[in-house]
């Protein structure tokens, strides 16, 4: 059966600006969109780029938006992408600046990931490290503390360790669309994959006091593409979801992220509901109220005003016990 | 008569009353029976796992126990409430620690949750309940010649996981229902993205240019309004549309419609019975549109 592949064309040395280019490929039985590629590059035209590797779903250079959605071109069928949308619509990654064709610049990516510090700081020097510089030539090294089974499933989902860094999820990232500077989902599920590892000797809660910074994990918009869209099934939301947890219990609450979780979680202890104009004042302070008024007072006169004083729902106790049952009173 | 416990959220309740009352109104024309939840509490506005993931369990586990007490599946109409409490039951349903843990506490207030619950958003209980083609006849107004940009929003698609009414990289269940309404569905990129609401009192800026970006593309294919299935969005596309616009430096007048609103139109509602009043951005122009259209 032939189909067609649409590329993304572009050299920013010659090109004014980018355009598509389509190709006819003949398919065979379980082509993957990456062997399309390699086959269009070597027989029909050697000068479409684009970066590729193990083709086994592991070193993540393949991936690309692939009909509109980032996957890697090496895991995904032909013949499936096919069914859905008629034809093989190939684009670089979003994003990131194009450097030619399916090619991007990842620094940007690479400088958030460095930002996090991706290595255990400090040293512990307590028995279980000390146990390492003990070990004669040859004994078997058993990592102290380390236990995979604390990794495993840390996020609901696999392995956060498993993240082969294809950014996938930061081309995805609603996060990142809305602000370059945000650090993104793989920058942040590593900064919890450190904040965790019980190796960590993070003594003064450095990485969750740096993760509150603007661009930082309570700028996430919970568009849960990340998790939808990575192909070794990591959850970067999660992972994001447990380091504001992880703040909140740790009395990390100088963000305006942190302040508005918690108001949403006092309306709720409260009425059992969640109160609009509270939960702004709460989260954005004064500034964020002066900023908000506008909108407000427009909303007002279309008779969108929430009731200033909320009825409690029925049965409201039940909830006040949930709060009490988990120990939650004092963090209200 | 098909039956549900209703929950319609919080701002379909408080800001967002409009939607409660266009959802009522297409109930009672579809012969949808909708059983109020007097006892349940907010969701958690999709960030209480943020604050304690246990408390997540608990009060939506509650909601879910008190449907499952009635007998009763869920409608909600809102994405977020849509996927919190899809969560949740997923996790209650798959995981026996949790369910344990969370009967613990649903067996002090005299509750107790065994999965049986469906948690359906209106969209798609519209589509699996009532059917399009039954929908089509019971409209009374047609919405042709009416380009119509559908805005999924990111919480009735993601995760599939979770929430698994539609297919999450090509979802065509709301423009099915538009076409079955008469409509055109405008097709533009960002009909699955996000509207930036999580973030509207964290950092506005990256919320309304998401917001403001999404209303841009569907304005430059020409769509004559955006509908949405959830508050939250529509708060975002909305209600700070003028805020957006300003952001992206960029002119936007895109009136923005509730689901319900848009099915409510076709069943004969008036500007006053569908609260468009209470909008940001004039519906006068689209309601004039369909005025010509009898059936």
């Amino acid at each position: 059966m032939e189909f067609k592949v649409r590329a993304y064309r572009f050299n920013p040395e010659t090109d004014e600006k980018p355009y598509y280019k389509e190709y006819t490929v003949e398919d065979y039985p379980g082509m993957t969109v990456l062997n399309a590629l390699i086959k269009i590059k070597s027989e029909l035209d050697g000068t479409l780029s684009f970066r590729r590797s193990c083709r086994s779903a592991i070193c993540g250079s393949c991936a690309m938006k692939i009909n509109g959605i980032t996957k890697l071109a090496c895991k995904t069928q032909v013949s499936l992408e096919i069914d859905k949308f008629g034809i093989i619509n190939v684009e670089p990654l979003a994003n990131m600046p194009v450097i030619r064709d399916l090619i991007v610049d990842q620094e940007v990516f690479f400088d958030k990931i460095k930002a996090i510090k991706p290595y255990l700081l400090g040293q512990r020097e307590d028995e279980a490290h000390n146990r390492f510089k003990t070990l004669k030539e040859g004994e078997k090294i058993s990592q102290p503390v380390y236990d995979k089974s604390e990794f495993k499933n840390l996020t609901g989902n696999e392995d956060t360790p498993n993240c082969i860094l294809c950014e996938c999820c930061y081309s995805e990232c609603g996060g990142v669309v809305g602000n370059k500077d945000y650090l993104g989902p793989a920058a942040l599920a590593k900064l919890y994959r450190y904040a965790e590892d019980p190796r960590d000797n993070d003594k003064n809660g450095s990485r969750l006091v740096n993760g509150s910074m603007p661009n930082g994990f309570w700028d996430c918009v919970h568009c849960q593409s990340c998790e939808q869209f990575c192909p070794k099934g990591i959850s970067p939301v999660k992972s994001i979801v447990r380091l504001h947890e992880k703040s909140v219990k740790n009395s990390i609450t100088f963000s305006s992220g942190s302040k508005h979780v918690i108001s949403i979680a006092r309306s709720i202890g409260e009425t059992g509901r969640l109160d609009e104009i509270k939960v702004a004042f709460e989260s954005g302070g004064v500034t964020g109220l002066l900023n908000d008024l506008p909108v407000a007072f427009g909303a007002g006169l279309k008779g969108k005003i929430p009731p200033l004083r909320h009825k409690l729902i029925k049965d409201m106790e039940d909830i006040r016990l949930a709060y009490k049952e988990l120990d939650l009173e004092d963090k209200l | 008569m098909i039956t549900y416990a209703y929950y319609p959220g919080c701002v379909a309740q408080e800001s967002g009353k409009e939607l409660d009352n266009a959802t009522k109104f297409i109930a009672g024309k579809l012969g949808i029976n909708l059983i109020p939840m007097p006892e349940a509490s907010c969701c958690g506005g999709g960030v209480i796992d943020g604050f304690d993931k246990n408390l997540k369990l608990f009060i939506n586990g509650r909601t879910l126990a008190l449907a499952e007490k009635e007998g009763l599946d869920i409608m909600t109409i809102c994405n977020t409430c849509t996927l919190t409490l899809s969560e949740v039951n997923e996790e209650l349903i798959n995981n026996p620690e949790s369910l344990e843990k969370t009967n613990e506490y649903l067996a002090e207030i005299g509750l107790k949750y065994t999965g049986k619950v469906k948690v359906k958003h209106i969209l798609y209980a519209v589509r699996d309940d009532i059917g399009f083609d039954k929908l089509k006849e019971k409209a009374v107004k047609s919405l042709k010649g009416i380009k119509i940009a559908p805005f999924y929003g990111c919480h009735i698609l993601r995760p599939s996981s979770a929430v698994k009414f539609d297919d999450v990289e090509n979802p065509q269940g709301f423009e099915e229902l538009i076409k079955a309404l008469g409509g055109e569905p405008v097709s533009y990129a960002r009909r699955t993205k996000c509207c930036g609401f999580q973030t509207i009192l964290v950092n506005e800026s990256t919320s309304t240019s998401l917001a403001g970006n999404a209303i841009y593309e569907a304005q430059e294919k020409n769509a004559d309004v955006m509908v949405t299935p959830c508050p939250l969005c529509h708060l975002s596309l909305d209600t700070y549309q003028t805020v957006a616009a300003k952001n992206i430096n960029k002119k936007l007048s895109l009136p923005i419609l509730h689901l319900p609103q848009l099915i409510g139109i076709a069943l004969g509602a008036d500007y006053a019975e569908m609260g468009f009043s209470r909008h940001n951005v004039s519906l006068r122009g689209v309601m004039a549109k369909v005025r010509q259209n009898e059936i």
